[in-house]
């Protein structure tokens, strides 16, 4: 059997007297493309802070590839090729949408500083063969005609749809997005299903965060619900639709 | 035993001022969150008044006093309704900061224009004779000053926690949005906060100049001793900023008794160096830190310049013939040293916009690095007969060693307080140049500095060392240009706006931060050392503290970010005195009033704005505010 991508190990975040996610455990196997919902405050994001250490798990541990990511900071993390995107669309402001894209490539820069002041051959190659790519994964993604424009100019949605191609742009072994679909009308959303499923078959490991119920049950291969800080449930889109305790945690219906 | 207990008495007065001052931090920073550096000009404007109304006016001391501090508030209010209440609403945090910079050599040119530059002392408000208990021996005005700030702080406690107004005043320093939505005109307060700092800095500025001697720029230390004395004691805490200033009072009068009296402030800056070290928050941290990351993050949004690949070779070319050729014209004389000097600040504001400009670190102490290069280069090159190249290596060297040892302070700092840092650096800097007169030449300065040399190849005409900077500026433009097009530049700029999605990006904050620290330390080290061989003289104040924030002004007037923005930033404020003769008294004042117009009215700069026109992408970003084709 091949090391799980994810390991969530009784995993808890404590704020203050309020227990925000209680010890959860699940794991995602390499390669899947998983969801993780549930009603607001469920504790979905606090999970995910608590997985990528923004916010460290209380007790509890995280295994990435089968490394522990206790005590990593968040560029260590992003260093073994587990990239976040945020809530709300980070882009960075004062920089075009093409320059967001490219920073997204820091990691694999392999010219040094000096190299790129003093333009040596190496470097202008790379940079050229990194221009290519964020230009393709624009182009993919609808955004080649503002590659050039501020980032900051772009409506929500295409800032979280560039936050993606950041992501990709760092070669990701696995992505872990915070409601992606969140501000999308129907096509938009349709376009990034296409996506996400596309980035899922080139090998990249996926686990949303998402509200959005159609997105995840047509794309999931295991969803994960969550429910006032603890595991409700863990299976496939199918099995979780049934499930007496997921209708109950989003409906509250009683006996 | 008696003498010691002299001393501290002495200390305790001097630290009675600094307490003052750092109140008046405070009390802005609790309500506005930003640091008024302008704090201690007001100070010199208080004195400043009180001589006019008693001494030139013939008004009886309280009458005078109260008119003074009404004047100052007056002036005050105007002045910080239409530029720092302003500023705070729109400007990020870091700006702001700068901004107040700008105001405080406002102030102190105000004051030079009224004032001239000699210094003032007013006549104690009792008499000259001291006040004797047992064998201590304190001047009478002490006591003057000891009440006056006694009741300033018992009045202030008051208004704060006992009156609806200090609530209201305390709400807007908790939360401003939730104050706002509960009717709190948070502006109003913002002002309010500012006009009683005024009255706080002016009421003791009048106390304390009977005992010591002020000029026009002594804003600058009374500045500098309140924010060290804030930084010790506790940003934004009362208690803290009383304890704060006594006890730098106390240590400046036992260092300069029991060492020295040149390295007084050398002890003082040390011990902040240690603290910011030790507990970077102060002794008395009030409550949670404010959250102001949040709320620059929602103000950075600074205009998009770029320009294409061929307008850009174009633009740079033209620029440098142009430049080039200005030395055979026939210029009006002075005109060609000024472009020199220009063009040799422009190189230390160069290393400013990558540090500050690009990768977003406010930083204080740049002429620092400038008198560390100057200085190291002159005497290696004057006592040492080492080559000029190989002293202008050496000051480059140790620049980027003491950039890195001052990183492991700056490290964890942020905002104010990597302000602070770097501040404190330059003053400490500044210190040791007056300090150390065996190495320096102390503050008569260093004389008998020879010219550049290249093997025999003398710079020793005004145009040969225009051209000499001019090839400099030239060479490192295209090199961060360079870089600042690459990685390397997207990294800087990532740090700058989002250090938290840098790291989610595997991009290493601290590493990107150090980079830039050095190569702008460099930078400024290479121009100190060429300013010196230029003027065959190098003293302290050429390199001191008011040129950190000249420089600044420069940066920002030019346009932050855009690398040749600084050079038409340097122009301006040079050639200006130079062109209109007559206007040397008003450099300092015009100097401060450029640099807060420009970040209100012009923050992309004048170069930013002139790109802007200049480029594609200032026309094309407007049409994608809709919502782009899928």
């Amino acid at each position: 059997m091949t090391t799980p991508a994810l390991e969530v190990a009784a995993v808890s975040r404590r704020f203050g007297g309020l227990l925000a996610v209680d010890g959860v455990t699940f794991s995602i196997a390499q390669g899947g493309l998983s969801a993780l919902i549930g009603p607001n405050g469920a504790g979905k994001t606090t999970l995910f802070n608590a997985i990528t250490n923004l916010f460290p798990p209380t007790s509890g541990e995280v295994r990435f590839m089968g490394r522990s990511l206790t005590g990593l900071d968040a560029r260590r993390i992003a260093g073994l090729g587990l990239i976040r995107t945020f809530q709300t669309a980070r882009v960075f402001p004062g920089m075009t949408v093409l320059e967001n894209a490219l920073a997204g490539a820091h990691m694999h820069v392999g010219a040094t500083a000096l190299a790129q002041m003093f333009r040596l051959p190496g470097a202008r190659a790379e940079e050229r063969a990194l221009r290519d790519k964020a230009g393709a994964l624009l182009d993919l993604i609808g955004l080649s005609a503002f590659r050039d424009a501020a980032a900051t100019d772009l409506p929500m949605g295409a800032q979280k749809n560039l936050e993606v191609v950041r992501a990709l742009m760092a070669n990701p072994r696995m992505l872990l997005l915070d409601e992606p679909a969140a501000g999308l009308n129907d096509s938009e959303t349709a376009d990034l299903a296409a996506l996400l499923t596309a980035i899922r078959d080139i090998g990249v490991t996926i686990m949303v965060v998402e509200h959005n119920m159609s997105l995840v049950m047509g794309i999931a291969d295991q969803v994960i619900v969550l429910d006032a800080g603890k595991l409700v449930a863990i299976g496939a889109p199918a099995d979780i639709q049934a499930d007496r305790r997921v209708i109950e945690a989003y409906v509250g219906l009683e006996d | 035993m008696t003498g010691f207990f002299q001393i501290v008495i002495g200390g305790l007065l001097q630290g009675g001022v600094f307490a003052a001052v750092a109140l008046g931090f405070s009390l802005v920073y609790r309500v506005t969150g930003v640091v008024n550096l302008s704090q201690g000009a007001f100070c010199v404007l208080g004195a400043m008044a009180m001589y006019y109304f008693q001494v030139a006016f013939g008004w009886p001391t309280p009458i005078a006093a109260a008119a003074s501090v009404v004047s100052v508030v007056a002036f005050g209010l105007i002045v910080g309704a239409t530029t720092f209440v302003p500023a705070v609403a729109k400007l990020p945090v870091s700006s702001t900061l700068v901004l107040t910079a700008g105001l405080l050599t406002f102030f102190e040119g105000v004051a030079l224009i009224v004032w001239g530059n000699q210094p003032y002392a007013l006549p104690p408000f009792s008499g000259e004779a001291p006040v004797s208990f047992g064998a201590l021996r304190v001047p009478s005005q002490g006591l003057w000053l000891a009440g006056g700030i006694a009741a300033m702080i018992l009045a202030l406690w008051f208004l704060v926690y006992r009156t609806a107004l200090g609530r209201a005043l305390q709400a807007c320093a908790e939360n401003a949005m939730a104050a706002r939505l509960m009717g709190i005109d948070t502006p109003r307060m913002m002002l309010l906060s500012f006009g009683l700092a005024a009255a706080i800095g002016a009421s003791s500025g009048l106390l304390v100049a009977p005992i010591t001697s002020l000029q026009f720029d002594s804003g600058g230390f009374f500045t500098t001793s309140g924010f060290i004395a804030v930084a010790i004691g506790g940003m934004g805490s009362f208690a803290g900023s009383i304890v704060g200033g006594l006890l730098l009072g106390v240590a400046e009068q036992l260092a300069a008794y029991y060492v020295s009296s040149l390295f007084a402030n050398t002890l003082a800056l040390l011990l902040l160096l240690a603290m910011l070290l030790w507990r970077p928050n102060g002794m008395f941290s009030s409550g949670p830190v404010r959250r102001v990351d949040v709320r620059s993050d929602a103000v950075v949004h600074r205009a998009l310049i770029r320009l294409p690949d061929g307008r850009l070779v174009a633009l740079g070319l033209g620029l440098l013939v142009v430049l080039g050729v200005l030395p055979v014209l026939p210029l009006p004389n002075g005109v060609l040293s000024s472009l020199t000097i220009s063009m040799i600040l422009f190189i230390a504001v160069l290393g400013l916009d990558v540090l500050m400009g690009w990768a977003g670190q406010v930083s204080l102490g740049q002429a620092g690095f400038m008198a560390i290069g100057g200085y190291t280069a002159a005497i290696l090159a004057t006592n040492y007969d080492w080559s000029p190249l190989a002293g202008v290596a050496a000051g480059m060297a140790l620049s980027i060693a003491c950039a890195l040892a001052l990183s492991l302070v700056t490290g964890q700092l942020r905002g104010h307080y990597l302000a602070l840092a770097t501040l404190t650096f330059g003053l400490l800097v500044d210190s040791l140049t007056v300090g150390l007169i065996n190495v320096t030449g102390g503050p008569s300065g260093l004389v008998g500095i020879p010219s550049f040399s290249l093997g025999s190849f003398d710079f020793d005409t005004s145009a040969r060392m225009y051209w000499l900077a001019l090839g400099v500026a030239a060479v490192a433009v295209f090199i961060l240009e360079g870089g600042m097009r690459s990685q390397f530049g997207r990294a800087l700029q990532a740090v700058r706006t989002d250090q938290l999605a840098a790291a989610a990006l595997g991009v290493n904050v601290g590493r990107v931060k150090l980079a830039a620290l050095c190569i702008s330390s460099a930078l400024a080290s290479l121009s100190g050392s060429l300013y010196a061989f230029n003027f065959h003289f190098l003293s302290p104040e050429m390199v001191a503290t008011p040129r950190s924030f000249e420089m600044i002004a420069m940066l920002v007037l030019g346009g932050e970010g855009t690398l040749v923005g600084g050079l038409f930033g340097a122009l301006v404020l040079t050639m200006l005195p130079t062109l209109v003769q007559g206007l040397a008294l008003y450099k300092t004042a015009a100097e401060g009033a450029l640099l807060v117009a420009t970040f209100l009215y012009l923050p992309e700069g004048l170069f930013g704005r002139f790109a802007m026109l200049l480029s594609r992408v200032g026309r094309r970003a407007a049409p994608v505010k809709g919502a782009p084709a899928p």
